[in-house]
């Protein structure tokens, strides 16, 4: 599936969409803490169709996946 | 998807670049017609040249999941004409892209019969908008160098 990175953590991979395949939302964090250096020091969410998720969930792999670091906006 | 219920329609609120005095004054004007209106309560948000570790910020780069913040704010201005019926029209932009020093990134507009619905509403959309949608802003240093800003 594909994962939508964006503001610190996007700098941090060197990309703004990675491939990485996930069955869970805890698969998902793993994968990403080994894809993006020093990922699990931060603060960040992730999205899941547009929402910010916290439990662990199953993916189909169509959902629309997003990693969120800390908002900043106005 | 979208329920075609919903009285207040999906909108984007981004746009490029710094918000334009001109811009806010063009959207008062427009108020005119609207005689049900008595009070407008208007929110601007503008780049500050803060000093971190020496270094005094440039300019703003903001960058958003626009799907996911324009849907945010959809239920934000949902929640803020459910608390404050009064309140005839809001209007939210944000910008996007590189914002200097001293120019206006954010617009929050509220207008109600009285100023108490008003003025509350654009306290709230402001913290709310602030907290919930996803806006990313990279601090550029005058010196070179920058900080991921991040809201409290």
């Amino acid at each position: 599936m594909e994962v939508l990175l964006f503001g610190l953590i996007a700098e941090k991979a060197g990309a703004d969409r990675i491939q990485l395949d996930a069955s869970s939302l805890d698969q998902l964090r793993a994968l990403l803490s080994a894809r993006v250096e020093g990922l699990a020091q931060m603060s960040y969410a992730i999205a899941v169709d547009r929402r910010v998720v916290q439990n662990d969930m199953p993916f189909t792999g169509a959902e629309e996946i997003a990693v969120l670091p800390p908002f900043a906006g106005g | 998807m979208m329920s075609e219920a919903k009285p207040h329609r999906k909108r984007d609120i981004f746009v490029e670049g710094a918000i334009a005095p001109s811009f806010i004054a063009d959207n008062i004007a427009k108020h005119a017609t609207r005689h049900d209106i008595g009070a407008h309560e208007i929110f601007l948000g503008q780049v500050r040249a803060d000093v971190i570790d020496g270094r005094s910020v440039d300019a703003i780069e903001y960058t958003a999941y626009a799907d996911m913040a324009n849907e945010q704010m959809t239920a934000i201005r949902e929640e803020a004409f459910t608390r404050w019926p009064e309140m005839t029209c809001l209007h939210v932009h944000h910008s996007l892209g590189t914002i200097k020093a001293g120019e206006l990134c954010f617009f929050v507009f509220a207008s109600a019969s009285h100023r108490q619905q008003a003025r509350e509403a654009v306290a709230y959309v402001t913290d709310e908008v602030k907290k919930r949608l996803p806006i990313f802003g990279k601090e550029v240093f005058t010196e070179g160098g920058h900080v991921w800003k991040q809201n409290l």
